[in-house]
């Protein structure tokens, strides 16, 4: 596998193989060269036919931007691992990670900010023209008994085959014509024989005599034929009735129009709209610009909540890294004594809500936390509303991600504690300073100058650390009045997960990818600003 | 022992075990409660306590039937996604790291500064355009649409590139660069430099890195759910289908609890295995659920 990557360098240096013991003989190097030619030759050849596949699939379907990737990403592959050139070893080691964040990291954040522009979400997620057909289709009354305008004479039928049609006679032409009506639409018979004025066979679809009829009966009534002006359907035995589309499509003017009241719908934000404001479901996908922004802003019952969100999210990371920091540094600092006992089942057993899977964690206090049924309340004695009263919710949220993230604390600042020498605060206690003072004027500095990165990047993990948040308590409860499904305990994120996946509404995606792009913002300026403050960018 | 001694140890050593036996019972206390639900033949929330009511395995054998949810399947998918992504991202971020941390190259200040950049956007805050995007890839390959935990490895390992290049990166320039002339004067290539040289002695951050990976994954939420929420529940991973299951039906209490102590165990086990990389691990940044 190594030396699948030898580059112009390493040749030279095979020389001295031979008289190295302990390296491998040239042999073994030259088959080692070989295996990893081999693997090569299978990896890339693999690839390219992978692509090739693929590509016949982009192409027919028309999804340029992938076909684009696919083809840049084969041939700069293939470039680059066949390439012997020094400029190529870098590029051997990053390209492969560089791609995939390209693909699922760059193009998502690039694609976020493209659907916080559009309305996409239910209701909102067809293409116009998609929309258009729908729209006009279930125009139609089809429960009704059929007193349409139109009708035509009629005769069940049925092809050899089974397949049952309608032999209809069109009296609106002269001669009349006669159609064939079958489930997938209306066409005009080719070869027809008639009995008397009545039709009696077309297209191979025979009429069936009334006898025949009785079991079929069923079956017939439900028959729709779908033609372009409407639906026919048997009103009697011998006659059929087109029951119209009420709403016609006209792409001149790019406008439905109502045939029973001439009401005009026009296209409004991805939606036909009449002049009333009554809007035709579905919609479409539509570019709106910043209205989802403009939104969040706007309406003081979307505002209200989101600014009660926006705050509670700082207080939940904030609270969260300074109670967890302070329990897991004052119990580091407690059990950090020479004579102490069993130090090491301390640290083993604490070390246990920081492994455990989170999701779990918090799932069992949720059920440890339930008013009626948990063994909280149980052990205690009383009805504390732990997850219902908003305050309380909120405290509780603390006091589980404190429990989450204390024993990270506890261990680091073992960590850092023990790498601080003993001799400092020796040297402070022979200055005359008693253990708190050796503390804070010796040990604590020192502390918070290794922790204060981990602080910081502790900050921004909890900031956005939906797990607690939406596995305790969903978010709940739900803040009195608001317009979009905001709680109590809801940060940004899970506030945005509702808007996506669970709001009353439908999925309002364009919406929830808005939010998305702000807490972007929010957390740029921030890391920015605490960039500024660390020095850890000229280290590179 | 006289009570002046016991006394002074008291003040000197003894507070110490009250302080930390205090901390034991609150980070224990939900982990021994689970353990007892898991074996309370009760089986529900409100017949569990601290002490099984009548102890009983019947909530695994229930469990593990699959009649209520395939719970061995959710296993099996995070093992999978998780232990995938873990892999993959750590050879990864390893590779990149080689090259950030051992040549010079155009473009290397600012592809790590990029990296940190792009990183500002969690992988999870993505969810909504994964959604989407999955949704639009499922058009054209259906194989790889919404519900497919392939799709859902491939997207974590879009973060391969992140945080982990630089933990990893900052450790590899920590390994004397003397080790890689002298492999390179025995005529070693980069190649062979990097798998004999560098990674062995860069064993403890990969495995850290590897493992913070894993748990990470294990207990990704957002993206798992946007991609797999609307597929079959066969496909879910772990967080997808314990929430789901739970929240469905609360009184399915003792058979959450069992597959929480059946899931949980291997990654405590992982963590107590690998405490003493850990610490070090977390103290150069790393950050997990």
């Amino acid at each position: 596998m190594s030396t699948a990557m030898t580059d112009a360098g390493s040749d030279a240096g095979q020389d001295q193989d031979d008289r190295r013991p302990g390296t491998r003989s040239r042999a073994g190097l030259l088959a080692g060269s070989m295996v990893g030619l081999l693997v090569k030759v299978i990896a890339l050849g693999t690839l390219n036919a992978t692509s090739i596949w693929a590509l016949t699939r982009l192409v027919p379907a028309g999804v340029w931007l992938g076909v684009a990737f696919v083809v840049i990403a084969t041939v700069a592959i293939d470039i680059v691992y066949l390439s012997r050139a020094r400029w190529s070893i870098a590029l051997k080691y990053l390209l492969p990670g560089t791609l995939l964040l390209l693909a699922f990291q760059v193009y998502p954040v690039l694609y976020t900010a493209y659907i916080s522009t559009t309305n996409l979400g239910t209701g909102n997620i067809l293409d116009k023209e998609a929309a258009i057909d729908q729209v006009v289709a279930t125009s139609v009354d089809t429960t009704g008994g059929g007193d349409g305008a139109v009708s035509f004479a009629a005769r069940p039928a049925q092809a050899a085959d089974g397949t049952l049609g309608l032999l209809l006679l069109d009296e609106r032409t002269d001669p009349p014509t006669v159609l064939v009506g079958t489930e997938s639409g209306a066409v005009p018979a080719v070869d027809v024989t008639f009995d008397g004025d009545r039709v009696a066979e077309a297209d191979g679809f025979v009429a069936l005599l009334l006898g025949e009829l009785a079991d079929l009966e069923a079956d017939f009534a439900a028959l729709e034929v779908a033609s372009d002006e409407g639906i026919i359907r048997l009103s009697t035995l011998n006659r059929a009735a087109l029951v119209a589309f009420r709403l016609q499509y006209d792409a001149g003017t790019d406008t439905i129009t109502d045939v029973t009241t001439g009401t005009t719908y026009t296209p409004v934000e991805g939606f036909f709209q009449s002049e009333a404001g009554e809007r035709l479901t579905p919609g479409w996908e539509v570019n709106i610009g910043f209205e989802n922004y403009r939104r969040v802003f706007a309406s003081e019952a979307i505002r209200g909540p989101f600014l009660q969100v926006f705050v509670w999210n700082w207080a939940f990371a904030v609270g969260t890294v300074v109670f967890s920091f302070v329990v897991g540094m004052l119990l580091a600092i407690t059990l950090d004594h020479p004579d102490l006992k069993g130090k090491r089942i301390y640290r083993a057993l604490l070390i246990f809500p920081y492994a455990l899977p989170s999701f779990l964690t918090v799932l069992v206090w949720q059920g440890m936390m339930n008013r009626n049924f948990g063994i909280i309340n149980d052990l205690i004695g009383l009805d504390v509303p732990w997850l219902t009263d908003p305050w309380m919710a909120r405290a509780s949220v603390l006091l589980v991600s404190t429990w989450l993230s204390f024993p990270y604390f506890f261990l680091v600042c073992t960590g850092a504690l023990q790498s601080i020498p003993r001799e400092l605060t020796e040297a402070a206690n022979v200055d005359g300073a008693n253990g708190r003072q050796a503390f804070r004027a010796v040990t604590f500095p020192l502390l918070l100058i290794a922790v204060a990165p981990l602080l910081i990047s502790s900050f921004a993990f909890n900031f956005n650390n939906f797990n607690v948040i939406f596995f305790l308590n969903r978010g709940g409860p739900p803040i009195a009045g608001a317009q979009t499904p905001a709680g109590s305990t809801d940060i940004l994120v899970s506030y945005t997960f509702r808007l996506a996946f669970e709001s009353g509404r439908g999925q309002d995606l364009g919406f929830a990818t808005a939010i998305s792009i702000l807490i972007f913002l929010h957390v740029a300026l921030f890391s920015a600003w605490s960039f500024r403050r660390t020095a850890r960018l000229e280290e590179i | 022992m006289g009570s002046t001694s016991l006394r002074r140890w008291f003040a000197e050593v003894g507070w110490r075990h009250l302080v930390g036996i205090s901390a034991l019972v609150f980070a224990l206390f939900p982990v021994l409660f689970i353990v007892s639900s898991s074996v309370n033949a009760a089986g529900t929330l409100s017949g569990s306590g601290l002490v099984p009511s009548e102890f009983s395995l019947i909530n695994y054998r229930e469990l593990l039937d699959g009649t209520e949810a395939p719970f061995l399947s959710w296993l099996g998918n995070t093992i999978f996604v998780a232990g995938g992504a873990a892999i993959l991202n750590t050879a990864l971020a390893a590779f990149a790291s080689y090259a950030f941390s051992r040549m010079r190259f155009t473009g290397r200040r600012t592809g790590l500064l990029s990296i940190l950049l792009i990183q500002m956007f969690p992988t999870t805050l993505l969810f909504v355009a994964m959604f989407v995007f999955v949704s639009d890839i499922g058009g054209v390959f259906p194989s790889l649409g919404l519900g497919s935990r392939v799709m859902l490895l491939i997207i974590y390992l879009g973060g391969a590139l992140g945080v982990n290049t630089w933990l990893i990166k900052g450790y590899f320039d920590t390994i004397p660069r003397d080790l890689d002339e002298s492999a390179l004067i025995d005529g070693a290539s980069h190649a062979q430099i990097f798998f004999r040289v560098i990674l062995p002695l860069a064993a403890p951050i990969l495995a850290v890195v590897a493992l913070i990976t894993f748990v990470f994954t294990l207990n990704e939420f957002l993206v798992a759910s946007a991609v797999l929420g609307q597929g079959e529940s066969e496909q879910f991973t772990l967080a997808v289908g314990m929430f789901r299951f739970i929240d469905g039906q609360g009184g399915e209490w003792g058979q959450f609890a069992a597959g929480s102590v059946m899931s949980g165990i291997p990654v405590v086990v992982l963590f107590l295995f690998l405490q003493k990389y850990i610490v070090s691990g977390l103290t150069a940044g790393a950050v997990k659920g």
